[in-house]
């Protein structure tokens, strides 16, 4: 944990919570307003009493008014199911500061914030597939368990971003991070159609290196391909890198657009930025936390 | 073009060894990349290794190969080879005489001769120039110091021929004088070398060397030189000289016209080298009789001639004197004189005379006109100092058109005047104690003799009459001269007495109007033909006539000269000049290269 982390940090998230635009139903309950009615201090409504309903919501100061029997009605607060999504291919083990280690860290961190708010937190971690971080994670006393198996999966493998379809699919309504480069073979656009379709908001996180962003070299090189390790002879001049860079603009772009499309936030991040300032400002910035 | 460096040229082998690089494959470093795909599939070869692949089109490696090809080229120093024969400063002259116009060679010599120049206005270097000098009568500088090409060309092409001499120490004298003291220069003399002599004082050392290119190939040519119309008792007759110059013999007509009216037509026939002189019949009212050879040959100019059959203007001259018979003996000589002798005490008026001539007499005012006084009485405004004892008589300048055919070797003075202090104009003919005979042109052409020629043996020497003829025509030209003149050569035109207005009519037509009061030169005699004077006096238009012809056996003779004998050069660099006319181009070709390897530089940088 103290590796993922600085204890430092974990101390300001603390004082942060995931926040959503739309109140959540969970299973459990928590912290969350929920659409369901449940116990809180938040007043919903009044409804009239039957037989069975538990006496102690009557609002006795209605029944002498109205002499009749009313129930005070009041928000259920339960937990918000967040969805990590952690692109751990062969691309993200790439870049100074490395992409996965910054991946894995940006991940326990919107994940901490989450656990201590008593929501609770699912893990996948993807490459050419989905790969489950184990059972849902809820409370503070989960997060070394959490921080742990983030740390355990190795990153390697082609990005197929299509078999995230099914696994996104099945998720309740809630939160979804996804953090990836989105620089695989296949298109992000399925993954981030089927967030829209499993009614989850949250955000697409894409994470770049700066030698990504700027290419620092020049010259004659072989080219070979992180994920499918394919080879190509390229000579790399002020022209050609203006055309890559131009591809890759075109790239954040798409990935952009399809999240908005589907009412999800996206931000770009280079693995150059510090850890807390990626998420105390720049996803607060995004109002993913609050 | 020649190379300062040729050596060099094997630096051409870099061009093989740069395509040689493009033949090698690259040792590329193997860079991982998150994905290929965002990466231009492009490529380019610049570094060698093996193995061999096969050779790919590139804008980098033709641009090279240039860049490679340029400094090959600049670092054998090429230089240009335009203009090595010319020095910095190329002096024409170019012959415009008469001779020029044969057409033995085709179109013309003339023509020729500007082909040739225009050959060497080809060779001039951008920083060579040019002076053209049209070497005619009179040399005439037609562009000075020009170093564009087209202007001298416009220049050489509208130079056309004259019919007058060529008088190369002037044209020589001239171009001298255009260069300057350490010039590189030289002379290019464009001639069929029938020119006059060279004379002494053009003959000192020029600052240039003469480089003679002869223009003409043939000496054939049958030419009418003399046409004289001669007043014989009975009747007047025309003689007519004509020599064939040539080699070969010629057969011909010869038409002979009066006032354009054919007389008559001889079938003649001269052998090479054969001369011939005729007298032919001049009718009496004819005015201008002419002679000409048909069919023509290689030289027009002197096929024709003409000749005026006009009995010349009578002019009245009044001699006043005690007795002078050698006097009277030498003005009768004149036909176109009536001499009135009169006594000193019969004197009155020189009114109605041309000429006047005082001999020991003066009278109480000078006519205004032409006169001549001999021995001025002492007292008078013209006599001299007292009479002084003289040695041997000379002529002032040998030269002098009036002393022409005058010996004075064997003249001798007893004594004379002393002229020392007279300021009435010119010394004529001198001693070493005291001028003689003083001429002057203004206001009217009057002599002046300071002795008595009976204290001379002058009037028993053949000198005498030549002297008084050459005076009298001096003074008073005869309406008809009694020679042809040459082409450019001045007339002097005396206006008669009392003549409100004089006006020439050439040849072509064309007028030229003269002042009429006092004698005028008349140098508009460019075209050959009958010139016609005429006079208005008291109303009436009175007429004259000279003409102008060729009549020079030098420019008939036609044949080219071989070697020309000019002066000497003091120009000794000569030798430098071919080598620094040689325009060195390298600095443009590396310039040249620069700017290719900089587009390469470009060019690599934009991905090319």
């Amino acid at each position: 944990m103290a590796a993922l982390l600085d204890p430092q940090l974990l101390r300001r998230l603390e004082a942060l919570a995931l926040r959503v635009r739309r109140a959540v139903s969970g299973q459990i309950g928590g912290e969350r307003r929920s659409t369901a009615r449940g116990r809180s201090v938040e007043f919903a409504d009044f409804r009239s009493y039957s037989p069975g309903d538990d006496f102690r919501l009557i609002d006795w100061n209605a029944y002498a008014r109205l002499d009749r029997f009313m129930l005070r009605l009041f928000v259920a607060e339960q937990e918000l199911p967040l969805s990590i999504f952690v692109d751990l291919s062969g691309s993200m083990d790439w870049g100074r500061p490395n992409k996965a280690l910054t991946a894995r860290r940006l991940a326990g961190a919107i994940a901490y914030v989450a656990l201590t708010s008593l929501d609770r937190v699912r893990l996948t971690v993807f490459a050419d597939g989905p790969t489950s971080g184990g059972a849902p994670y809820r409370g503070r006393h989960a997060v070394a368990d959490l921080f742990s198996r983030l740390q355990s999966f190795p990153a390697g493998g082609p990005t197929d971003y299509s078999r995230l379809v099914w696994p996104i699919g099945k998720q309740r309504p809630g939160m979804t991070v996804l953090i990836s480069d989105g620089l695989g073979e296949s298109s992000i656009d399925p993954a981030i159609a089927a967030l829209g379709r499993a009614r989850q908001e949250g955000a697409v996180l894409q994470l770049l290196a700066p030698q990504e962003i700027a290419p620092d070299w020049t010259g004659d090189a072989r080219l070979k391909d992180s994920e499918t390790g394919l080879e190509r002879e390229f000579t790399s001049t002020p022209v050609t890198q203006a055309a890559y860079l131009e591809k890759l603009a075109a790239r954040t772009q798409e990935i952009e657009r399809a999240a908005h499309r589907r009412g999800l936030r996206f931000a770009r991040l280079s693995t150059d930025q510090p850890i807390d300032d990626m998420v105390l400002r720049t996803l607060r910035q995004l109002s993913l936390l609050s | 073009m020649n190379f300062l460096a040729p050596a060099a040229a094997v630096l051409g082998l870099t061009l093989p060894a740069i395509v040689a690089l493009y033949f090698l494959r690259i040792r590329r470093p193997t860079r991982i990349v998150p994905a290929l795909n965002l990466w231009p599939d492009q490529i380019r070869d610049r570094q060698a290794n093996v193995p061999w692949q096969r050779l790919r089109f590139s804008w980098l490696l033709l641009l090279q190969l240039l860049a490679a090809a340029l400094l090959v080229a600049a670092a054998v120093q090429p230089v240009l080879s335009a203009g090595t024969s010319l020095a910095r400063h190329s002096v024409v002259l170019l012959d415009v005489s008469a001779s020029m116009q044969a057409r033995d060679v085709q179109p013309s010599r003339l023509d020729e001769a500007k082909r040739q120049v225009g050959e060497i206005i080809d060779q001039m270097g951008p920083l060579d120039r040019m002076t053209l000098i049209a070497v005619g009568s009179v040399p005439r500088v037609v562009t000075s110091v020009v170093g564009d090409r087209e202007s001298l060309r416009r220049a050489v092409s509208a130079t056309g021929a004259g019919n007058g001499p060529a008088d190369l120490s002037a044209a020589l004298t001239l171009a001298s004088g255009l260069i300057r003291p350490g010039d590189d220069a030289h002379a290019y003399l464009f001639s069929d070398g029938i020119v006059g002599p060279i004379r002494t004082d053009s003959a000192n050392a020029l600052p240039f060397q003469v480089d003679y290119r002869r223009i003409g190939v043939s000496g054939e040519n049958v030419g009418l030189t003399s046409l004289v119309v001669r007043t014989g008792a009975q009747s007047r007759a025309a003689h007519l000289h004509l020599q064939n110059f040539g080699q070969q013999a010629r057969s011909f007509s010869l038409e002979w016209r009066a006032d354009g009216k054919l007389v008559d037509v001889l079938k003649l026939t001269l052998a090479g080298g054969q001369a011939q002189d005729l007298v032919l019949p001049v009718p009496t009212d004819a005015t201008l009789v002419s002679a000409h050879i048909d069919p023509g040959d290689v030289f027009a100019l002197d096929d024709t001639v003409v000749a005026v059959a006009r009995a010349p203007r009578a002019f009245r001259v009044l001699l006043v004197t005690s007795g002078n018979v050698f006097l009277q003996q030498a003005l009768s000589l004149r036909s176109d004189f009536e001499v009135d002798v009169v006594a000193p005490p019969d004197y009155k008026s020189s009114a109605q005379y041309a000429l006047s001539i005082f001999d020991r007499y003066s009278p109480t005012t000078f006519p205004s006109g032409p006169f001549i006084v001999i021995a001025s009485p002492a007292g008078s405004p013209l006599a001299g100092g007292p009479p002084i004892g003289i040695g041997r008589v000379r002529a002032t300048d040998a030269g002098d058109p009036l002393l022409t055919n005058v010996d004075l070797q064997d003249v001798h003075i007893a004594r004379s005047q002393d002229l020392n202090a007279s300021k009435f104009g010119r010394t004529l003919i001198t001693s070493l104690q005291t001028p003689l005979v003083l001429v002057r042109d203004e206001p009217f052409r009057q002599a002046l003799f300071g002795f008595d020629l009976h204290d001379s043996d002058l009037p028993l020497r053949v000198a005498f009459p030549i002297l008084v003829q050459n005076l009298s025509e001096w003074i008073l030209p005869p309406s008809v001269p009694s020679h042809s003149f040459h082409p450019d050569e001045a007339v002097t035109i005396v206006p008669a007495t009392g003549a409100t207005s004089v006006t020439v009519v050439r040849p072509d037509g064309s007028r030229r109007s003269l002042a009429g009061s006092s004698v005028a030169t008349f140098r508009d005699t460019g075209l050959m033909g009958l010139y016609t004077v005429e006079q208005a006096v008291s109303g009436k238009v009175e007429k004259s006539w000279f003409t102008v012809n060729l009549f020079s056996e030098q420019t008939s003779q036609l044949k080219p000269i071989e070697r020309l004998t000019l002066p000497p050069s003091t120009n000794t660099t000569a030798a430098h000049a071919a080598r620094r006319s040689e325009l060195e181009i390298w600095p443009w070709i590396a310039l040249v290269a620069l700017s290719v390897v900089v587009v390469e530089w470009l060019a690599f940088h934009r991905g090319l």
